[in-house]
């Protein structure tokens, strides 16, 4: 019986060892094949492209609101004659239409008139389907165009780059602020004053007035860190200074200067 | 990797303590296998030899080859309880009916006794088994609620409550119900398996016992 016992006791120390090497050759297969195969935990570059802002997104190419605005109004011209030429021609589709059920119903022998005018009646008709599909089509071209450029944008002449940039900003700022909202009072309120250089840097924060609540503050202050790492150089190499109210319904900016 | 690292202190003893378990069931599925395995085929192997041969005493003489059967103790332990009661009986010739009677007691008892004891070997650490497979989930779990625990202390401290700040805690504490369950479900499956076995195993020694009691009554009766 003691022969016995020690037998098995061996036995299990044997697997003991076995069952070990293969936990620790399951870990090292684990830890290669991760390494073979890396987990992308980055988190993805976003992207931003906003109606509002796209004249101005990138501030460095000048001013595109200016560019927008006369390459709009080239179009319109053509468009005023061959509206012109196209709505006259209307009734004279009708009657030329007309024209030749009357005649054909009244003589016969008057074929070859009505064949004649018929073939008038369809080029006249092809003519002005093309005219009015070229003023569709210039129609819509405007639209599309008024609608990229400056439609959202309705104050801005492409004077007031500061003021586009302070939009820019507080867009950014909103971004970042919906990621890291949290607040624990009832209405929290904080006022920031940024600055930010003629790189695109944000040099100092200030902040001017605070509610007192310290979770909204370090919302605010996450928003601002996370949403620098975006901010593009002002316009003209200016210093760019403004004043941010943040809330939790949202972020207006209070111009700095 | 980084998972693991990332953790805190209870979601890493949690973790070892897991893994132990794992390690040890491991161990212990192996080793059964290998000793549930070899007594069956040896057991096999022994009840041939064992009806082809005549006798008790060219069996004992044999019967080292089989050693890893269980079937072979409780034949050593009737042949031994045996050999005793024939040469005690020798002795007394006198009262040779109530003697005989009463050697096939005394093997039986034998028998009785050394089938415990296989038993006993046979099912010795398969309660770890049962226990890795109950409670491995349990300390899984419980290395989870205070990972996310924890997470949630640290959300509150930094104040925000975005998917970046939350994700990583809850994924690292999630890894300790992962290995609870790794642990747990081999052991489970290898407690059931090795149950069947043994019951089978214990099915074929009651039936030798059965066996070795009618021979050896018989032979008695017969002489």
């Amino acid at each position: 019986m003691n022969s016995r016992q020690s037998r098995a006791d061996t036995g299990m120390g044997v697997s003991c060892i076995v069952s070990t090497v293969i936990h620790l050759a399951v870990f090292l297969l684990l830890v290669w094949w991760g390494k073979l195969f890396p987990v992308n935990m980055a988190i993805q570059e976003t992207y931003y492209v906003d109606v509002v802002n796209l004249p101005v997104a990138d501030p460095r190419a000048g001013s595109p609101v200016q560019k927008g605005n006369e390459a709009e109004i080239a179009p319109p011209p053509p468009a005023a004659p061959a509206r012109e030429m196209s709505l006259p021609e209307k009734p004279k589709q009708g009657a030329a239409s007309a024209k030749p059920d009357a005649k054909t119903a009244k003589s016969p022998d008057a074929n070859a008139d009505a064949a004649l005018a018929e073939r008038i009646a369809k080029i006249a008709r092809s003519a002005e389907a093309r005219s009015e599909e070229a003023v569709m089509e210039r129609l819509r071209s405007k639209l599309k165009s008024a609608g990229s450029g400056r439609s959202g944008m309705p104050a801005a002449g492409g004077t007031e780059q500061g003021s586009d940039y302070s939009a820019y900003i507080q867009s950014r700022l909103k971004d970042a602020f919906r990621n890291t909202i949290s607040y624990s009072s009832k209405n929290p309120e904080m006022i920031v004053r940024l600055f930010i250089d003629s790189g695109g840097k944000l040099t100092r924060r200030v902040s001017e007035r605070s509610s007192g609540d310290r979770a909204f503050e370090l919302a605010v202050m996450r928003a601002i860190d996370m949403a620098s790492e975006k901010f593009p150089p002002p316009p003209d190499k200016k210093l760019f200074e403004g004043v941010f109210v943040f809330k939790p319904q949202g972020i207006t900016p209070t111009r700095g200067k | 990797m980084a998972l693991l690292t990332g953790t805190g202190l209870i979601v890493k003893i949690v973790l070892l303590i897991l893994i132990g378990f794992s390690v040890i069931s491991w161990a212990i599925i192996m080793f059964k296998l290998f000793q549930v395995h070899r007594a069956n085929s040896e057991s096999v192997r022994f009840m041939d030899f064992f009806w082809k041969s005549k006798r008790f005493d060219a069996i004992a003489s044999q019967v080292d080859r089989f050693a890893s059967s269980p079937l072979t103790v409780l034949f050593n332990e009737g042949y031994g309880e045996l050999k005793k009661v024939v040469e005690g009986g020798g002795v007394s010739e006198g009262s040779a009916l109530s003697t005989d009677l009463g050697g096939v007691e005394n093997v039986s008892r034998a028998l009785r006794r050394a089938t415990n004891s296989e038993i006993t070997r046979l099912e010795k650490y398969l309660t770890f088994l049962a226990t890795t497979g109950s409670t491995s989930p349990f300390i899984g779990l419980f290395g989870t609620v205070w990972g996310i625990m924890t997470a949630f202390e640290g959300i509150g401290r930094t104040g925000s409550a975005s998917l970046a700040v939350v994700a990583p805690g809850i994924a690292e504490a999630l890894i300790a119900t992962a290995i609870g369950l790794v642990a747990a479900i081999p052991a489970v499956m290898a407690y059931n398996h090795f149950q069947h076995k043994i019951r089978v195993l214990i099915k074929e020694m009651d039936n030798f016992s059965t066996e070795f009691l009618n021979i050896v009554q018989r032979n008695i009766a017969g002489k």
